[in-house]
């Protein structure tokens, strides 16, 4: 008899089958303390494997208002240029890179333990990333060495990374039923638009103060919002 | 052991059990939670989860499925169906129930 469970961690004592007796919460729940302890519960769970819109935001956007920031001030037609552009650029990608660790991190905790449909769903849409910046940059090198001028470059650049990115927030939002992460889709997409038509030392200072703005008030916004995460222990 | 509350369903309304359905309904529909992942979001002792476990299961709330990946046993538990629906009506009545209260709970609708 396979009685009691073989992944049961060290130290599970062979006394597991006892009665349930006194462990079972002592004494009687009344309808008022059942609700509480639901609520309560659900507020813990959403600590321990929920996801967090507010971090993942304020990483973007300090990421954009740095980054782009830095792109606008080294831009050949900006100001005065405290480090190179490429040397902005640098720091742009770095910081989005770190961005978008955010929310794979949360990923990873939420679904640890679990099998099933969503894992599948989320290792293909991690996959998604990877293909769409796999090709995206291999359009955009080719494109770029076929003689692009270099601000048309840098549009290209901006304008399609973006792009790529909120269709890929958009679809994540429709997967888990995830508004904050649609939003966010919606945002890129609108900060890709805007900063083409900015044209070029422009773009980045729209980038940076609208783009990265918007993302850290929605930031703030989800901070203000999400509850206090139920009871204390 | 339900004794003021008869409406409420005996296998859910016990503060372990309550906890193990709140955490198994906050799954994906088709996900299944591992045995030591479920005991570690709960902070329950392994004797103690499993007992309450096969409560639930015998009352066909609960699913537990026990397999081998690479030779390692692993547990799998997931909320059945009719768990589900059991858990969703035990939160109905226990609204009503609260919705009720204020007069000691006549039978009395009022219009």
């Amino acid at each position: 008899m396979s009685d009691d469970d073989p992944t049961a961690p060290r130290g599970s004592d062979p006394a597991a089958a006892a009665p349930a007796g006194p462990d079972s919460g002592g004494g009687p729940l009344s309808p008022a303390a059942s609700l509480a302890l639901i609520e309560s519960e659900r507020g813990r769970l959403l600590r321990r494997r929920g996801v967090n819109p507010a971090p993942i935001f304020a990483s973007w956007g300090i990421a954009w208002l740095i980054g782009f920031g830095l792109c606008y001030l080294a831009a050949p037609g900006g100001p005065s240029a405290p480090l190179p552009m490429w040397a902005a650029a640098a720091v742009l990608v770095a910081l989005c890179l770190a961005a978008m660790v955010v929310p794979v991190v949360q990923g990873v905790r939420a679904g640890r333990g679990v099998r099933g449909p969503s894992r599948t769903t989320g290792a293909m849409y991690g996959a998604c990333w990877a293909l769409a910046f796999l090709a995206l940059a291999t359009v955009n090198l080719t494109l770029a060495r076929g003689g692009l001028d270099a601000d048309l470059t840098t549009l290209l650049w901006t304008g399609s990374s973006l792009t790529v990115a909120g269709v890929l927030y958009l679809a994540g939002g429709m997967l888990w039923q995830d508004r904050a992460q649609y939003l966010l889709g919606v945002w890129l997409l609108a900060s890709a638009v805007a900063g083409v038509l900015a044209g070029v030392p422009g773009n980045f200072l729209v980038l940076s103060l609208a783009g990265g703005g918007g993302l850290l008030a929605l930031a703030l916004y989800y901070a203000l919002r999400r509850p206090a995460g139920g009871a204390r222990p | 052991m339900t004794e003021g509350w008869p409406e409420l369903d005996p296998v859910i309304h016990a503060q372990a059990r309550l906890r193990v359905m709140v955490t198994l309904s906050g799954l994906a529909d088709g996900d299944r939670l591992t045995f030591p992942r479920l005991q570690e979001l709960l902070e329950m002792t392994a004797g103690n989860l499993s007992t309450h476990l096969r409560k639930l299961e015998d009352a066909g709330y609960t699913h537990v499925e026990k397999t081998h990946r690479r030779r390692t046993p692993v547990t799998y538990v997931s909320l059945t169906q009719r768990g589900r629906r059991a858990f969703e009506d035990y939160t109905a009545r226990l609204e009503a129930l609260l919705a009720n209260r204020p007069d000691g709970g006549t039978g009395t609708t009022d219009h």
